[in-house]
């Protein structure tokens, strides 16, 4: 803990990645086996649709000490489950506004659509991701609790 | 009063069963079910300065008796209520026959209500509704450090009585996430901060009525009612949603309805 705190210098962010079974674990995938590189900061959790993510998660997640939460699941139209994904955005638009009314960075908090076509994007997101949390430094939460 | 007991009087001998209002005991008054049986009891019946979730023991007494018709006192977030908690399908609107008063300016300032007055009314005159919240705007106007500062103080205060919950009439869930173990933590005080919070407010997302109550029944002086004002603030601007306003239509949470959100109005 105390060696989370001492400023951002080789602070390498915790990111918990919810993604979704059809689409993005399905890209995660891809850029596995395609040998692409990004960083290993993500945490995965496999959900089988977006829609399945309660807020309470995110908020969890942040919670127990995750610096940023993605959550990537399909395009919309091409949910699995036809409107999983309609429900997830409402969601994650709700709760930013929140957190950014609470004080908390809302940047740290990220959604993204990524098929699982879609490996170079998932590698792209995960290191554009990872490079704004770390300018971001450690969540206020693993500081203030 | 007496337009109030003669109204009710009328009701319950033509159209009403029972009358959820509150009535003098002891000095106080306390929400009291009036019958066509007892309508002696209507002379004391009050409107009163205090307020309580009459629409909360309507649900009960409703859910109970669901083929009777009840009436129920309301003010202007009541009424909102009502709307709500039938969209919601919890009560049978056609079976509830409100009984409106006006709230007096200085409670509409103080709630800094935008509708301080129901559809139709007996009692009180009617009073403009205060749409800026200064509540919302000394907030919104502090840094993000301050914002986030002022939030974990309050917070940190909370005690986890519930009280926010238990007061509020649309908490109608019979299993209440609150209180499940995966999500907060037991044994701890405070619950975890922010989750129990904001996970709370989440929750009133198209539901809250904005009455007030939970910051009434804080021990711990917590301004949730600010909280629950901005997540109705929220769901106006996405949504274009006013909670309780009109019965048509679904709440936003309610339904997955089509798109009308864009990722880069999400990741700002």
């Amino acid at each position: 803990m105390v060696k989370e705190m001492e400023g951002t210098e080789g602070f390498e962010p915790k990111i918990i990645a919810f993604l979704c079974n059809w689409c993005s674990y399905g890209g995660a995938d891809l850029a596995g086996v395609s040998r692409m590189q990004y960083p290993a900061s993500t945490r995965t959790v496999r959900v089988m649709c977006t829609a399945t993510i309660s807020p309470h998660h995110i908020l969890k997640a942040f919670q127990k000490g995750a610096d940023g939460v993605l959550v990537g699941g399909c395009h919309i139209g091409d949910c699995h489950y036809m409107k999983g994904n309609y429900m997830t955005i409402k969601r994650v638009a709700i709760l930013k506004e929140l957190l950014r009314f609470t004080g908390f960075q809302e940047e740290r908090l990220y959604l993204d659509w990524i098929s699982s076509a879609e490996g170079v994007k998932f590698a792209e997101v995960i290191r554009s991701f990872t490079q704004k949390i770390k300018d971001l430094g450690p969540s206020h939460l693993r500081i203030t609790y | 009063m007496k337009a109030m007991q003669e109204k009710v009087r009328k009701l319950l001998e033509e159209k009403i069963d029972g009358f959820i209002g509150l009535k003098m005991e002891h000095g106080h008054p306390a929400p009291f079910l009036f019958s066509r049986e007892n309508l002696d009891d209507l002379e004391g019946l009050v409107v009163g300065d205090v307020r309580y979730p009459l629409n909360k023991t309507l649900l009960r007494v409703a859910g109970q008796y669901p083929d009777l018709t009840f009436g129920v006192m309301v003010r202007g977030c009541d009424e909102r209520g009502l709307t709500e908690l039938s969209r919601w399908n919890q009560l049978h609107r056609e079976r509830v026959v409100p009984v409106g008063v006006a709230c007096p300016p200085e409670l509409a300032k103080l709630c800094e209500c935008y509708k301080p007055y129901p559809a139709e009314w007996v009692v009180g005159d009617k009073t403009e509704g205060i749409t800026e919240s200064k509540r919302l705007v000394s907030v919104e106007n502090m840094t993000q450090e301050k914002r986030l500062q002022h939030w974990m103080k309050h917070f940190n205060k909370c005690i986890k009585c519930y009280g926010c919950r238990n007061i509020c009439p649309m908490c109608f869930c019979e299993v209440c996430s609150l209180e499940d173990r995966s999500f907060i933590v037991t044994g701890k005080l405070p619950p975890e901060n922010p989750t129990f919070h904001l996970s709370r407010a989440v929750h009133m997302v198209g539901r809250c009525i904005d009455c007030g109550l939970c910051e009434e029944a804080c021990p711990s002086n917590i301004p949730v009612r600010t909280l629950y004002k901005k997540v109705n603030e929220i769901v106006e601007k996405l949504f274009d949603y006013k909670t309780g306003e009109s019965p048509e239509g679904k709440s936003p949470l309610n339904m997955l309805g089509e798109v009308t959100l864009e990722l880069s109005d999400v990741n700002k």
